[in-house]
């Protein structure tokens, strides 16, 4: 009886807090301006968290791929061979922003280090991304290939 | 999955124009004698009892003591036998040696190079002896990744989802490139059928009906992945290998490749299988041998700095420690302009018209910019508000020149995930019950709870697996099972100017309830509950809960009490090292058994950490059933040791 009232137990417990749908790595892809590569969220508060969470469950297919997300947007139209950096842009976009804005920042430097501006010459290179945000980014749904060909002329100025 | 590239036929015609023209006839002949010598001497080795062989093919002892792959995908093994058997499986594979297979999909030293590296290093074997071999596949992975050195990575607990409290580990692969963003991670996961439903997924992913598979991708991808989640803040931990030993993990990760194991979410999970790839690179650090029952991230990572693999975290705080941070250091003001602007009163120019330093303006901009990002991660704002209010507050702040440390400085580094108490606890002690003495043995194999010290852990979150308690009333002669949950979780999410999350807790499994007085029977019980909590600066974190339960046992009239109410507590952090719970619950029976389903209780329960490895716990209770005109007083305290 009692084994009976366990199982009992749970299945009334999976299924009053864990009827919500877990949500993976969902990657929503919708465009190519700013908010466009952002992460979604587990759901939240299910007691089925409890599980989704170490499973770190992925639905369908894994990414063994060091793939280039980038081909569903328009290329720089400049010659940039770096395709570190395209990718870096494209999938950054909104650190990016956040990090040309204020001037500092993990992006930024990663930026820096893509184009090789040489350390002495790297906080006048942020504080001239800076100066420039609403050339880099005049509108939100801004192409990343723009993105690129304004950082790149940029540091070519020096 | 990215499938392997289908090549034309004519791509191979050129590759078999070669075999041809270089096939000197006597080649079989020969090759088939020194086939015959590297067997013998891989035999004179005993290289399928070596440990290395075990950590390649992720051989563990079976039930009978015989050797078996956890790996189960068949393509993993050169021979038929090779999950079970180490010894047809080393044979096969130096018979791979000797395939003269073109297609590199196929060619088994392509598809597992660590096995054939260290066989060319313990056989010595004459390469020019071997039938040529090249993998381009495999060399341009290998130099697109170009791993240097390796870091574990930890991305700790969710506040709110106490579930995922137990973290992740994942590894990452550094080249040449300073910053880690342009690092690979390696991570292992369940890939899981969306059109599974809560049971099905729990069900799947306990017994292993769900295939994990080893991936590679760009290290950014899992940074953005975990800060958009509530308190999943990042511990990287630089792993003592050389470059030689990150050359055989990663070659080992390459033959893992598409490869499934079985996922089974208490032991054979993310953090048990990144072990394997760590004893690739130190073969004598024995690490998988450390669990057999469970695996929890943070222990796996307490066994890798044990064995002297990682050491110092560089700590990279998640957004809402980062949203809090900034927030803190703001007024009443500044926040309520960033609020202002977020909820559309204000527009982000009017914080650079503001009456107040320049680097207060570049904060309340900062503020606005990490929290219009959490919303729309959250999903509470379209993409359009998110891109016109993101970008507005993007341009003012960079209108303001101040960018060092002096707007926002480094987020404070909380306790390291390894300097918190092991997960499982085991408890003695004592008490009283009204007049009568008792003695208590209570053992839970993990995790954490309230009371424990929450170094390293989330504060004010619980989670509880199969914590049970044992009691002896010496007068009575009497030994009694006092309590057995099945699962028991409670988390305690601070409400604030930016976060609104809601609290909740649920907890089932056995318990003793008093059904008259010095009657204790024990019933089957489930008890959810949700509500609010705040965090206040002299009382601590206040709470209040909707309560629910239900009681099952064939004790009660109807053999069920259900009942509902409220409760109301206060946890406070007292020292370091002194937590205090005072809760208040109340309960009213509304079907199955009314009278005995009411019950209130009064309880004030201390924890004294005592080092990393003990603890004191102190509690006293009052409990009233009101319909029934009898409680009781209890007292009790324990010894709590973690390992």
């Amino acid at each position: 009886m009692k084994k009976a009232l366990l199982v009992l137990g749970l299945l009334v417990l999976s299924a009053t807090v864990a009827s919500a749908q877990v949500v993976g790595q969902t990657k929503r892809n919708v465009g190519c301006g700013l908010g466009t590569m952002i992460f979604g969220e587990h759901a939240e508060t299910t007691l089925f968290q409890v599980f989704a969470a170490t499973t770190n469950g992925t639905f369908g297919n894994q990414t063994f791929g060091i793939t280039f997300g980038t081909l569903e947007c328009e290329r720089p139209a400049r010659f940039v061979t770096n395709e570190r950096l395209q990718e870096f842009v494209h999938a950054n976009l909104d650190d990016l922003a956040q990090d040309i804005a204020s001037g500092r920042g993990e992006t930024v430097e990663t930026l820096a280090e893509l184009l090789s501006v040489s350390p002495e010459k790297r906080v006048s290179f942020y504080r001239n991304l800076q100066t420039h945000f609403a050339e880099i980014f005049p509108s939100a749904d801004v192409e990343y290939a723009h993105v690129v060909d304004t950082i790149v002329r940029l540091s070519a100025q020096g | 999955m990215r499938r392997p590239a289908v090549y034309p036929l004519s791509f191979f015609v050129p590759f078999l124009v070669f075999v041809f023209l270089h096939l000197p006839a006597a080649r079989g002949a020969e090759a088939g004698g020194y086939r015959e010598a590297l067997q013998e001497s891989a035999r004179r080795l005993g290289l399928a009892d070596d440990r290395y062989w075990d950590i390649l093919l992720h051989y563990k002892p079976g039930l009978l003591g015989r050797r078996k792959s956890l790996v189960d995908d068949p393509r993993f093994f050169l021979s038929p036998k090779g999950k079970s058997d180490p010894h047809a499986e080393l044979a096969a594979t130096i018979d791979g040696l000797f395939d003269d297979e073109r297609d590199e999909r196929l060619a088994p030293r392509c598809r597992f190079p660590a096995r054939f590296a260290w066989l060319e290093d313990r056989l010595s074997f004459d390469a020019s002896r071997l039938p040529p071999v090249s993998c381009p596949d495999l060399e341009s992975k290998l130099s697109q990744i170009d791993a240097r050195s390796a870091f574990l990575i930890f991305a700790s607990g969710h506040m709110n989802a106490p579930a995922s409290m137990f973290g992740h580990t994942l590894l990452r692969f550094d080249s040449t490139y300073e910053s880690p963003l342009l690092a690979y991670a390696v991570n292992y996961a369940a890939t899981v059928d969306p059109r599974d439903g809560g049971f099905a997924y729990a069900f799947k992913g306990i017994f292993g009906f769900y295939p994990g598979y080893y991936s590679i991708l760009p290290y950014f991808d899992k940074v953005k992945e975990y800060r958009n989640m509530d308190q999943r803040d990042m511990w990287e931990y630089r792993l003592h290998f050389t470059e030689a030993e990150v050359r055989r993990i990663i070659l080992h990760v390459m033959e893992l490749q598409d490869i499934y194991s079985d996922y089974y979410f208490f032991k054979e999970n993310c953090s048990y299988n990144l072990l394997f790839l760590l004893e690739a690179g130190s073969p004598e650090a024995s690490l998988t041998d450390r669990f057999s029952v469970w695996t929890i991230p943070a222990d796996t990572l307490k066994a890798a700095i044990d064995a002297g693999l990682a050491a110092e975290p560089v700590y990279r705080p998640s957004r809402a420690r980062r949203i809090r941070h900034i927030a803190a250091l703001l007024d009443e003001r500044g926040t309520a302009l960033a609020r202002a602007v977020l909820d559309g009163n204000a527009v982000p120019e009017d914080v650079l018209s503001a009456e107040i330093p320049g680097v207060e303006q570049a904060r309340v901009l900062e503020l606005a910019s990490e929290v219009v990002q959490h919303r729309y991660a959250k999903r509470r704002l379209s993409q359009e508000a998110f891109q016109r209010q993101f970008l507005g507050i993007l341009s003012a702040r960079s209108r303001i020149a101040g960018a060092g440390e002096e707007v926002v400085p480094p987020v404070p580094v909380p306790a390291r995930p390894e300097t918190g108490h092991d997960s499982s606890r085991a408890a003695a002690g004592g008490g009283i019950r009204d007049d009568r003495w008792f003695l208590e043995l209570a053992f839970r194999p993990a995790y954490h709870d309230l009371l424990d010290a929450d170094d390293g852990y989330t504060p004010g979150s619980q989670i509880d697996f199969l914590s049970g308690a044992l009691r002896y009333y010496p007068e009575a002669e009497r030994l009694r099972l006092q309590r057995l949950d099945l699962v028991r979780i409670f988390s305690l999410a601070e409400r604030d100017a930016f976060f609104r999350p809601i609290s909740w807790k649920v907890s089932t499994g056995f318990e003793t309830k008093t059904f008259a007085s010095g009657d204790d029977r024990l019933a089957y019980v489930l008890s959810p509950g949700g509500g609010f909590a705040w965090k206040r600066p002299l009382p601590g974190l206040v709470f209040v809960m909707v309560e629910t339960a239900l009681g099952v046992s064939g004790a009660y009239d109807a053999d069920y009490a259900a009942a509902v109410g409220a409760s109301a507590g206060i946890l406070k952090q007292v020292t370091r090292s002194w937590k205090a719970l005072l809760t208040a619950r109340g309960v009213a029976g509304v079907a199955g058994d009314k009278d005995r389903g009411t019950e209130l209780r009064v309880s004030l329960e201390q924890g004294f950490r005592i080092g990393r490895r003990s603890a004191i716990f102190l509690e006293a209770a009052r409990t009233e059933y009101p319909n029934r005109d009898f409680g009781f007083t209890e007292a009790k305290v324990s010894w709590n040791i973690y390992f």
